[in-house]
């Protein structure tokens, strides 16, 4: 799953002209480590449903990789 | 602060500042047009057109030069030009508000036509202020400023806040972020808002309670119930509103939650067709580019339900076009664009739901035969993001071999 992630980030960090962080960081914050701005959230969770089947935002509690990883993984368990 | 009139960016500007401003000015722009959206710059040209009455447009400053072009703009129609009549003294705060019945004033504004080419509405001062209160009750107000100044939302709230000499808090774009920060240090009171930027700050601001905040309005987009639920928790003592405001027609009205209660000054002017839709008065909508658009009714293409006398809920936002986190996008106008590229023979345009922004834009394309899929994908992405506002340009494409259309040609977008 983490692999698929990274993809996600990696071609959505490419399509948009910016560089991918080099590897995914649980603590890294979404909105202030990554710049990503509303549509490039909304971008990640079309992007995270798709593959997974789970709305992360939801509930609008995602901050960081480790909040998304935490969503996944709590939808694949259940 | 004393006086203050703006904060934003780490400046403060306080009315007597702005009011200098204003009468220094030696030109006059009859079009506003500032890259970055700069507040201070676009209010201060929006006072000197009130103060010296004379018409101006209005241009989001995210426009590009193709979509300026296409409206008929050139640069040069840009430039500001020298001023008749220059007054030895700025004016006084009440020299401008007791001019607020200008004669020759007008703000024209562009909004998604419905031909694919952005469309211009002029409104007049009353028409526009039509909801501004003003009086004892609302003096001692803070505004967060949450919206893009150059579009009919942020108008609102500057008129409001502008009219009762009212501080305004700027919490867009990149200040968003430090909208917790903002409202303590401020003592923000009032809030107005799209739903998808109260979303977008909602993990910050849930840690806290803000007691001082007394109303969160939403506007711009649908209602969001569940989002409002949670947003009494973090503003107690705040009422949540919710704004009806269009373009074209201004703010219409204001409800308590979901529901709108039509007042007996516009419950004429408003009516519901055989199709449930929402058509406004004409008296209520600005003059349009082509006037022969409207008739007297303008049909807002919005789906409602009454559920009570002078009472009634949206059921569904006009399907011609998609909202962006607020921002009302053609998909038309996109396509016309998309399918500019060479090697894409066709495009389609659809919104993608989700829980940030409310839609997404994607594209399904079809590609030329002998045209490479990266080749075009990278054009089409440069392309879009070179001419479009950034909420028109399509976040995810695809290819396909090609589009499906209603049985009378129209593209299916469901």
């Amino acid at each position: 799953m983490q692999e698929k992630l990274a993809e996600i980030f990696m071609d959505m960090f490419q399509d948009n002209g910016l560089s991918a962080p080099d590897r995914l960081d649980p603590d890294l914050h979404l909105r202030d480590d990554l710049n990503m701005d509303s549509l490039m959230l909304a971008e990640l969770t079309v992007r995270v449903e798709s593959e997974f089947s789970v709305d992360i935002f939801e509930d609008g509690l995602v901050e960081t990789i480790g909040d998304v990883v935490k969503k996944i993984e709590g939808h694949q368990q259940s | 602060m004393k006086d203050l009139f703006l904060a934003a960016g780490g400046c403060h500007y306080t009315y007597e500042q702005l009011l200098k401003d204003v009468g220094s000015r030696g030109k006059k722009c009859s079009r506003i047009f500032v890259k970055g959206n700069e507040p201070y710059q676009i209010f201060v040209s929006v006072v000197h057109s009130l103060w010296l009455d004379y018409p101006v447009e209005l241009l989001d400053g995210d426009f590009s030069e193709e979509e300026l072009n296409k409206m008929g703009i050139q640069s040069a129609d840009l430039q500001p030009s020298l001023i008749d009549r220059r007054s030895e003294h700025p004016p006084s705060y009440e020299d401008v508000t007791a001019l607020l019945r200008p004669k020759n004033w007008t703000l024209s504004l562009y909004t998604s036509g419905t031909t694919g080419r952005p469309k211009k509405v002029t409104h007049r001062y009353d028409a526009l202020t039509r909801q501004v209160k003003t009086g004892s009750r609302w003096e001692n107000q803070v505004w967060g400023f949450a919206y893009n100044p150059t579009h009919m939302a942020g108008l609102q709230v500057f008129f409001q806040a502008f009219n009762n000499k009212n501080p305004m808090i700027y919490a867009f774009g990149e200040e968003q972020k430090q909208l917790p920060d903002l409202i303590d240090h401020y003592q923000i009171t009032h809030l107005s808002a799209t739903a998808t930027y109260y979303r977008n700050i909602f993990p910050r601001l849930q840690s806290k309670v803000y007691p001082g905040v007394k109303r969160v309005t939403f506007g711009g987009e649908g209602f969001d119930e569940r989002l409002s639920e949670k947003m009494k928790q973090t503003f107690p003592h705040a009422q949540i509103r919710n704004v009806y405001a269009s373009t074209e027609a201004g703010s219409v009205f204001a409800g308590n939650g979901r529901t709108f209660t039509l007042s007996s000054s516009i419950k004429d002017l408003v009516k519901i067709n055989e199709h449930q839709e929402l058509l406004i008065h004409h008296s209520l909508v600005g003059a349009l580019e082509n006037a022969a658009d409207v008739g007297e009714w303008l049909n807002t293409g919005d789906v409602v339900q009454e559920i009570g006398e002078n009472q009634f809920v949206f059921v569904s936002r006009n399907s011609d076009f998609i909202n962006v986190g607020g921002y009302r996008v053609n998909p038309l106008e996109v396509e016309a664009v998309l399918t500019a590229v060479p090697g894409v023979e066709d495009a389609v345009v659809k919104g993608k739901k989700n829980s940030v922004t409310g839609n997404l834009l994607t594209a399904e394309l079809v590609k030329a035969a002998d045209a490479e899929e990266d080749q075009v994908k990278e054009a089409v992405r440069k392309h879009a993001a070179d001419t479009l506002q950034p909420w028109k340009v399509p976040r995810m494409l695809t290819f396909v071999e090609e589009i499906r259309k209603t049985r009378t040609g129209k593209k299916v977008r469901e």
